[in-house]
């Protein structure tokens, strides 16, 4: 009885931690980069990365309700997870690229990251490119590459969340519900840490992630607290 | 008849309806002058520019787009309970959704506009407001009306375990998500700053500098639904349908596949995670082809 109260309490924390970790990694411009102001994509934090998360959580729960899929199962609990993930990816990688062509041929400009000398992963130069009075535009492939391991991230808590709630007994509409609303909290702490935009891993303010995930981490115990006592009824 | 192709069916009727909706939002928000590239259109009295957009931040796009699908889904929930038919009860909880936005989106113009009337002079064009409404509830009624297909095909016949109402507020929330990151680019670098050379970006001392002329005549919301129609709208549908298919597809293979080796659950449902996983590296390579191309095309500033 403990062990399956006590195993949910922790991945929902875990849950809460993974989700505003995966915030961090989106390169979110804001409203600059819908005018090609700065690098990254044109919506805000909080929603971009809740679209994406949510996509992972259909993804998620469709592949637990099949037949013959045991939430118990370690191994089918690791296939839901991927499923969320892999949910997330193809979510937020159509969201870059179809962005990316409307930038490079609606808009025409380069990508370009500020943020860096050289792209760490192509070792492009990046400065050069960037128009005098922006900083940046578009989706280089770092930034392409931190998104997809924030997707990645974003659908693995989503579903990590989910799980927890069905493992805690509740149906599969009432754990969707509360997955939703456990996905926006957390991603919100994790946008005011980011405070605006950021481009991905290679952004300076990356390194405030620390303090969101600890941030996420408290306020997700208190959650799974929360969902515990209503599981049992109280 | 096989069941595979019945969920083929399904998951095709859905991606299209998925893709019109894509495309209906985009461009309801580029007539309504919805998301980021509103913060333009709201700085352009401070700057001097005196304009007829619309003008209406009612909330994030995903937001909205959220509150409107839920109330449609939940209505037509409710009266698919109390034995009405799906079809109409589809059409009636659009209808209503469709009501709901055109009270936020008035709303949202007279407060936005008043609240600049005073320090900046701008006027509140009742015939803007007039105009303008018809395309905004229209644009707003196809889109919620597709999604909240897309959402009872997915709760009926795919395989999702969660109500419509809340299959409809995460496709909601999904698709504001993906309009205002992509069409809504086009609509806010380009076509509010066209009066720019093609290719520079919107420098920050350019930003509230908005065309208020037209072709012809004086710019207004339509103008820009009619320039963005040509990209920004269909690439918007064309991602949130092909997000809607590959997800999809890629269960239908594993399904297939699986089936070829054995038919166990896990197999097929490891194929359908590696399938996603060889899409998704496609994506990497074909945004790296683009980058290429535009480095090359374009090429870098020279001259400082």
């Amino acid at each position: 009885m403990v062990i399956g109260l006590l195993i949910p309490f922790v991945e929902i924390t875990l849950a809460g931690a993974i989700i505003n970790a995966s915030v961090h990694f989106v390169p979110v411009g804001g409203a600059p980069a819908a005018m090609a102001t700065s690098t990254g994509i044109g919506t805000g934090t909080t929603q971009l990365a809740a679209g994406a998360g949510f996509t992972g959580l259909m993804a998620a729960a469709t592949m637990a309700a099949q037949n013959g899929i045991d939430i118990f199962n370690p191994l089918h609990w690791i296939i839901i997870l991927l499923s969320g993930a892999v949910g997330s990816m193809i979510m937020l990688g159509l969201t870059m690229l179809i962005g990316q062509l409307i930038y490079v041929f609606g808009v025409g400009v380069v990508p370009a990251a500020d943020k860096c000398e050289r792209d760490p992963i192509t070792g492009d130069y990046q400065k050069s490119y960037i128009t005098p009075g922006t900083t940046g535009h578009a989706i280089p492939t770092v930034c392409f590459i931190s998104g997809l391991i924030g997707a990645a991230l974003g659908g693995i808590g989503g579903a990590l969340a989910y799980v927890a709630l069905k493992q805690l007994g509740f149906s599969s509409e009432v754990a969707g519900i509360m997955a939703v609303g456990f996905f926006f909290m957390n991603a919100v702490l994790a946008s005011y840490n980011i405070g605006g935009t950021i481009e991905g891993f290679h952004d300076p303010k990356f390194k405030k992630i620390p303090n969101g995930i600890v941030a996420s981490f408290v306020a997700s115990l208190l959650t799974g607290i929360i969902v515990v006592v209503m599981s049992l009824g109280i | 008849m096989d069941s595979t192709l019945i969920i083929l069916g399904a998951l095709a009727l859905s991606s299209a309806a998925a893709t019109v909706a894509g495309c209906a939002e985009d461009l309801e928000s580029d007539v309504g002058s919805q998301s980021n590239p509103n913060s333009q259109v709201q700085l352009a009295p401070q700057m001097g520019n005196i304009h007829r957009y619309f003008n209406k931040a009612i909330s994030g796009e995903p937001v909205s787009y959220g509150l409107y699908v839920a109330v449609a889904g939940t209505i037509a929930w409710a009266l698919m309970n109390i034995g009405m038919s799906t079809i109409f009860a589809l059409v009636i909880g659009a209808g209503v959704a469709a009501f709901i936005h055109g009270v936020y989106a008035v709303s949202a113009y007279l407060g936005r506009i008043v609240g600049q009337s005073q320090n900046f002079g701008q006027p509140v064009y009742l015939d803007v407001v007039i105009t303008h409404l018809g395309p905004i509830v229209g644009h707003g009624f196809i889109a919620v009306f597709c999604m909240l297909l897309a959402a009872y095909l997915a709760t009926s016949i795919l395989g999702n375990p969660f109500p419509l109402p809340l299959v409809a507020l995460i496709f909601g929330i999904t698709v504001g998500a993906i309009g205002s990151s992509t069409g809504d680019v086009h609509y806010g670098a380009e076509r509010e700053y066209q009066k720019y050379p093609f290719g520079g970006g919107v420098p920050v001392a350019n930003h509230g500098d908005i065309d208020i002329k037209a072709e012809i005549g004086i710019r207004n919301g339509m103008d820009s639904s009619y320039f963005c129609s040509k990209l920004g709208g269909p690439l918007t549908g064309l991602t949130f349908g092909l997000i809607v298919f590959l997800d999809g597809w890629r269960g239908i293979v594993g399904g297939i596949l699986g089936n070829a080796l054995g038919g166990s659950l896990i197999s097929k449902s490891i194929i359908a995670i590696i399938v996603g996983i060889i899409l998704v590296a496609v994506m990497v390579c074909l945004n790296r082809l683009v980058e290429v191309y535009a480095r090359k095309k374009y090429g870098p500033y020279t001259d400082r």
